[in-house]
């Protein structure tokens, strides 16, 4: 008797896992993205014929976002679960992977052509994750997503395929665009500065030198040496302007800065990137493209 | 069902531990989980510079590795250095994260690898977090059954060695005099520590398990002078922290661990009032058993 309630509770306890409740719309797809920017290509490509929820919100930095209650919800009662991958999210990203053996997740940096990912030299599985920095990479991303769509919800292949038609062509636009404005500034002066590595394939993509403070991992602290190299670069460069970076502490940029003062050449602070977040909700920042002008009209307007 | 799956996961790591968390209490080695937390970094490291890779199964190698180095090293400043044991404490854990930052800076810096990226886990994922074999069949959550291993082979521990453990850590010189080698069981004591640890951090997180290490047996020291009582009062202490824990952050929809961890506190300052404003209860309950 004992026994038995214990096996059933165990079974309880174990046994089924995702079970899911059925209590909203069956008839739209649920969808559930990690980043920001991952939920704006899948509300592109959806538009109103599925549900589309994004867990980072704006300002978050996904290398250390903590799940909450309610976004464990969203994740197991989602039909399809979008991730970038790569760790971009730590080890959310993991969980997520595992989760793929009995739901449909993608992740959607590692579908894209490994060729066109940056690598760090000596280890073999550590790419850069920031892909969305290079607009045209950044639609392959969005085509790997619209496939994994149409193939899930046949009903409105026909419909996906359309918008992501659509978004493709803007998204056209905008690489076009930003190339014919990274090209305003002046080789020389063709240098952008921030306080952590997430500008790599800005950079490869646009033809703009890109230097870091920091590595990619928030905890590789800047040397002395680093912050004393870079200002003898921008003095014997005269780089005008450094740059901040929304979702990382601008005190390391600042360090950077008085150096520069220090040594009697006057360097700005260019303005806020947005690197690994959104700007809020409901602004023109708030989607991927809005996101990129801002960006790139920062870049532009300091260092030109 | 996902609460429940997620109370059980809380509920176990706060039973191990609390009970070894009574025993670090009273040898004033409590801080020795905050100190692991931190010190593991230069194993993780390592452990990728050799194998490449950020594959959790090996990132817990490195850190339970140096997990065990580390109270190795505190205790061995503790008697070779006539090191108090808090200082000791904070000597090892400062010096091996700070090699874990040079080790980073010097050779990781294009990698993005720090506890929170490839180590501590989240208790929100238990319930998603599964464990599939081979063939695809689904066994459930993965942390409850780490959880519940660690529980057990703690609980052996403790059952076959309370008496060693009771003594050297009351009395040690009774126990030397009695043949019971105090280093041994401390070595084994702290073993079975960096093992939980790093094994918790892993599934539910590195905040988590430094609180539930100390916050519940605290808790039952202020109750209780009685070390049995201590152990019981803080496995329904810590089993009762999971579940208020747990709906707290849904009340809030917050992080789930940072409720626990508030729960965890708030049991400790009603017992601390308890026990100040009403000091006949405190002598009544502590001197039932004496």
């Amino acid at each position: 008797m004992g026994n038995r309630l214990i096996i059933g509770v165990l079974v309880i306890i174990f046994g089924c896992g995702t079970d899911q409740e059925k209590v909203r719309d069956s008839s739209k797809l649920n969808i559930v993205a990690t980043t920001g920017m991952i939920g704006d290509a899948i509300a592109n490509i959806v538009q109103d014929s599925a549900v589309v929820t994004s867990l980072m919100g704006p300002g978050v930095d996904p290398h250390l976002y903590k799940a909450t209650q309610g976004d464990l919800q969203k994740l197991t009662s989602a039909d399809v679960i979008f991730y970038n991958g790569l760790y971009l999210e730590g080890k959310m990203g993991e969980v997520l992977e595992k989760l793929g053996r009995v739901k449909p997740v993608i992740a959607i940096a590692e579908k894209v052509d490994a060729n066109r990912l940056r690598k760090a030299e000596e280890y073999n599985d550590s790419y850069d994750p920031h892909i969305w920095f290079d607009v045209s990479l950044w639609q392959e991303a969005v085509q790997v997503a619209s496939g994994e769509l149409q193939k899930r919800d046949p009903d409105n292949a026909a419909f996906y395929a359309q918008n992501t038609q659509g978004f493709q062509a803007q998204l056209d636009s905008l690489h076009q665009w930003v190339k014919k404005e990274i090209n305003v500034i002046p080789k020389s002066q063709r240098v952008l500065i921030t306080a952590h590595d997430a500008f790599g394939y800005f950079g490869h993509a646009y033809d703009i030198e890109v230097k870091g403070l920091q590595g990619i991992s928030t905890l590789s602290e800047y040397g002395l040496r680093d912050v004393a190299n870079l200002v003898n670069y921008i003095t014997d460069r005269k780089i005008k302007s450094v740059f901040l970076e929304t979702s990382v502490s601008k005190k390391a940029i600042n360090a950077v800065v008085q150096g520069c003062i220090d040594k009697g050449f006057e360097v700005s602070i260019g303005g806020n990137l947005y690197s690994d977040a959104m700007g809020p909700q409901n602004t023109p920042e708030g989607a991927y493209i809005g996101m990129v002008e801002s960006n790139v009209r920062t870049i532009v307007d300091a260092l030109k | 069902m996902e609460a429940l799956q997620i109370i059980l996961a809380g509920s176990l790591v706060a039973i191990t531990c609390g009970l070894l968390g009574c025993y670090l209490i009273l040898r004033k080695m409590a801080m020795v989980g905050d100190a692991i937390s931190h010190a593991v970094l230069p194993g993780i490291v390592i452990a990728f510079l050799i194998s490449g890779s950020r594959d959790s199964v090996i990132m817990l190698l490195g850190a339970g590795l140096i997990g065990i180095f580390t109270t190795f090293l505190i205790e061995f400043f503790h008697k070779r250095g006539r090191l108090q044991t808090d200082a000791s404490i904070g000597v090892t854990f400062t010096w091996l994260f700070a090699i874990g930052v040079i080790l980073i800076s010097a050779y990781a810096g294009k990698v993005d690898l720090d506890q929170d990226c490839v180590l501590y886990g989240e208790i929100a994922y238990v319930p998603i977090d599964l464990w599939i074999t081979k063939s695809g069949t689904i066994l459930g959550p993965r942390v409850l059954y780490i959880a519940s291993g660690v529980l057990v082979i703690i609980l052996v521990f403790i059952v076959l060695g309370y008496k060693e453990l009771f003594l050297t850590t009351f009395d040690p010189a009774y126990a030397a005099a009695i043949g019971i080698s105090t280093t041994l069981w401390h070595y084994l004591l702290m073993g079975a520590v960096s093992i939980t640890t790093v094994a918790s951090f892993e599934s539910v997180g590195a905040i988590l398990v430094v609180a539930l290490l100390i916050a519940p047996p605290a808790t039952a020291y202020l109750l209780t002078e009685d070390l049995k009582k201590m152990m019981i009062l803080s496995t329904l202490l810590g089993v009762l922290i999971s579940i208020t824990g747990y709906y707290l952050a849904a009340a809030f929809d917050g992080p789930i661990a940072g409720g626990m961890a508030t729960m965890a506190g708030v049991f400790f300052a009603l017992a601390f009032v308890f026990t100040t404003t009403a000091p006949r209860l405190k002598r009544s309950i502590k001197t039932e058993k004496g």
